[in-house]
């Protein structure tokens, strides 16, 4: 009845044979490129292939226009850019990597989506030119570069930041008689008091299980101190014991109970984020990357985009952790470790990490970029300029549960906390299901 | 003589490309899916370990296995009601009783959903389904049953069936019309000699339109069978396996341990638990229709 489906199995199971086909990436320890000198490339010329995630045409000009740029500027030099969409970019960039054609310049996510590429060899370290101390490495606010490093090796150019903010609408804290909270205790209250007037205290949807794990990544940061995170995180030494994880998944559900609506499983983040815009919610948690949304630029009405701020999820008065650590994470690229163009590569991504560039995308995309500087009055909005105040007050950024994790433990807590929202599971039966999964990924890495 | 074994071999080059490329891209796959099964490896790991029956051992200590292999069932066992038996009924009853005009008429409307794309489906579908402004759930409210409404994508209990009625919406049309086009084939002088006998409509229907549409019947059996393993797309636009992985089906398990969870070696294995089960459906598919042939 549906031969497509016959055809699309056929499909993933050639793709899956086709890899293997291919064989496993090289096991090359070295990670890199020997005998270049990736300073300043030989000659600017030939073919430099590059894969990013941002298809989205929100953003997938402002990336065709530095690929446009830096052919005019090296005019021998043709840059073959491929931009796929934020999840197929997960399958196309793993079967790139066993069939050993991966791009020489690659998009990465922070945390083990980095690091499996460094463990396999496949990304190129750039310490020489990119450390902190080096020309190109001060451009870059220091806590980005550490995003991406890895035993004292840097991997990854920062391209953008991003860090989660609850945004809440004044007017309607104004009306309900409330402030931005200080404590967690304090915001469940405001809940109560928001709920009994009427609004959705938080707008807020679970679909695809990531929104609510953004919780769960500040909750953890809040309750776990950072060198057991650290341990746990890594995914040869991970299990999560500490009973500060239970604690930060208990802290969860209060939140659930008081802020959200029911059946929050059904409902899409942007279901939520609708909620906020319309003036039915008076708070939405959302990323800086995300803010445009809520601006005027971005479609929201006048109301909504004069009427906004934002605060960190705030910790519980007695927490274990590191209250001042911020989820996000920067986004970068890497090269590849095995790529000819290595050198070319560097001086592309030094292009685009430039003063100019970087000014552009915080206009053009109105996110924030980790290259000092770039935010102005001129060519940004003030929350943005506030919000990256905050990140460099950071100690630290706690990175996206989902991708700092590997991926089994990744997906125990996604869908554990699909079922706390639920009701169908507790803090403590997630958090055996995490362990289960932790004791699974060691055996996987050794 | 000479010449004619020419032609073979001729006949023979002619049909060489075409037998290499199902071989390198069909044959050659499916094997080498299968020994892959037998290994650890993932698209980042140095060289596959081999593990012998491992990831099939796994698969039997994996909860969201069974979770999987039991939703795909029900989306069969649904998938035959509907879109086999209503489906026939359906098209019995605008055989019979419809006005011709309105007859087809009524078919483009049944057959509209399944020329739907699938991802439009399912948006519209979520739309439908959500539990704060979704259609289901105002018509539930202002009908009086408050206690039916669900948040239908986002509860455990009732997320596979919601992606199940909305498949069974999507697909029901097309088979239905395949039913009319069999029963535009049954002479009339049968139902015209069941008349004489003193059959009645709903007689006819099972003494002679139900035998006479057998083959049909057969044939979607083992489609919506086969096709019912074969479920991916719906389930990835609506909700990713989600929530708390309830309405995993054997597809998106597979995909969600190759790609994103690194585990290809698991996942080989599952292409290979669905690669047998259709197989199996194929295989009775075949034998059927070869055993109609002799019936002729």
């Amino acid at each position: 009845m549906r031969p497509r489906i016959l055809v699309s199995a056929l499909a993933t199971t050639a793709v899956l044979a086709g890899l293997a086909a291919c064989g496993a990436p090289g096991t090359s320890s070295s990670d890199k490129p020997s005998d270049v000198d990736l300073s300043s490339p030989a000659k600017k010329e030939g073919t430099l292939t590059v894969v990013t995630k941002f298809a989205d045409p929100k953003y997938a000009p402002y990336f065709e226009q530095i690929a446009k740029d830096y052919e005019a500027a090296n005019p021998d030099v043709t840059v073959d850019l491929q931009q796929v969409g934020d999840q197929p970019y997960k399958d196309k960039i793993r079967v790139l990597a066993a069939s050993k054609e991966l791009p020489d310049v690659y998009f990465s996510w922070a945390g083990d989506f980095a690091n499996k590429f460094v463990r396999a060899g496949l990304a190129a370290d750039l310490s020489e030119v990119l450390s902190p101390d080096t020309e190109w490495g001060k451009t870059f606010s220091p806590a980005a570069l550490r995003a991406f490093e890895t035993d004292g090796k840097y991997y990854g150019v920062p391209i953008d930041l991003d860090a989660k903010f609850m945004a809440y609408n004044t007017a309607i804290f104004d009306k309900v008689g409330i402030e931005a909270p200080q404590t967690l205790e304090d915001m469940i209250a405001d809940c109560g008091k928001l709920k009994s007037d009427g609004y959705t205290p938080v707008g807020f949807g679970n679909q695809y299980g990531w929104p609510a794990i953004h919780y769960i990544t500040q909750l953890n940061a809040y309750n776990v101190p950072a060198e057991v995170r650290d341990k746990d995180y890594n995914p040869a030494s991970g299990e999560f014991t500490d009973p500060g994880y239970v604690t930060a998944l208990d802290q969860f559900k209060q939140i659930a109970d008081a802020c959200f609506v029911d059946g929050t499983n059904g409902l899409s983040h942007e279901a939520g984020q609708a909620e906020f815009l319309n003036g039915q919610a008076g708070m939405h948690y959302l990323e800086s990357v995300e803010f445009q949304a809520l601006t005027k630029k971005g479609g929201a009405p006048s109301d909504i985009a004069d009427n906004w701020s934002f605060f960190r999820l705030p910790p519980a008065a007695d927490s274990a952790g590191d209250t001042n650590a911020i989820t996000g994470a920067p986004d970068g690229f890497m090269v590849n470790a095995q790529s000819k163009q290595a050198a070319l590569a560097v001086d592309f991504l030094k292009f685009m990490t430039s003063q100019e560039n970087g000014a552009k995308m915080v206009e053009q995309l109105g996110w924030l970029s980790p290259v000092q500087g770039t935010a102005t009055a001129d060519n940004s909005f003030p929350q943005l300029e506030e919000a990256l105040a905050d990140i460099s007050k950071a100690d630290d950024f706690a990175i996206w549960l989902d991708t700092v994790t590997n991926a089994d433990v990744a997906n125990a807590y996604l869908s554990g906390v699909q079922g706390i929202l639920d009701g169908s599971n507790d803090p403590e039966g997630v958090m055996e299901d995490v362990q289960k999964a932790a004791e699974k990924a060691k055996q996987q890495v050794d | 003589m000479a010449l004619a074994k020419q032609r073979r071999w001729l006949t023979f080059g002619w049909v060489i490309p075409a037998l290499v490329l199902l071989a390198v891209f069909v044959y050659y796959p499916i094997i080498d899916n299968v020994r892959l099964s037998f290994f650890s490896w993932s698209a980042f790991s140095p060289a596959p370990e081999f593990v012998g029956l491992q990831n099939y051992k796994n698969m039997a200590d994996d909860p969201v296995f069974w979770t999987s292999l039991k939703n795909n069932v029900a989306y069969a066992v649904v998938s035959i009601i509907f879109q086999v038996g209503i489906a026939l009924v359906l098209a019995a009853v605008l055989e019979e009783f419809v006005w011709p005009k309105l007859r087809s008429i009524l078919r483009s409307i049944y057959f509209i959903p399944s020329v739907i794309s699938i991802t439009v489906a399912g948006l519209l579908f979520s739309f439908i389904y959500n539990p704060r402004f979704g259609l289901l759930n105002r018509v539930l409210g202002a009908i009086g049953l408050e206690s039916w409404q669900h948040s239908w994508l986002g509860e455990q209990a009732t997320a596979i069936w919601s992606i199940i009625a909305m498949s069974q919406w999507q697909s029901i049309g097309y088979t239905t019309v395949l039913f009319c086009v069999a029963m535009q084939r049954i002479p009339t002088e049968l139902y015209e000699a069941a008349r004489v006998d003193g059959a009645g409509r709903i007689r006819s229907f099972f003494t002679v339109t139900v035998p006479m549409v057998r083959e049909m019947t057969t044939l979607l059996i083992i489609l919506t069978v086969s096709g019912a393993f074969l479920l991916f797309n719906e389930v990835m636009v609506m909700t990713a396996g989600g929530p708390a992985d309830s309405s995993q089906v054997l597809g998106t398990w597979m995909y969600r341990n190759a790609f994103l969870a690194d585990d290809m070696g698991y996942a080989a294995a599952l292409a290979t638990l669905i690669f047998a089960l259709t197989l199996i459906f194929a295989i009775v598919q075949m034998g059927v229709a070869r055993r109609r042939r002799v019936e002729v």
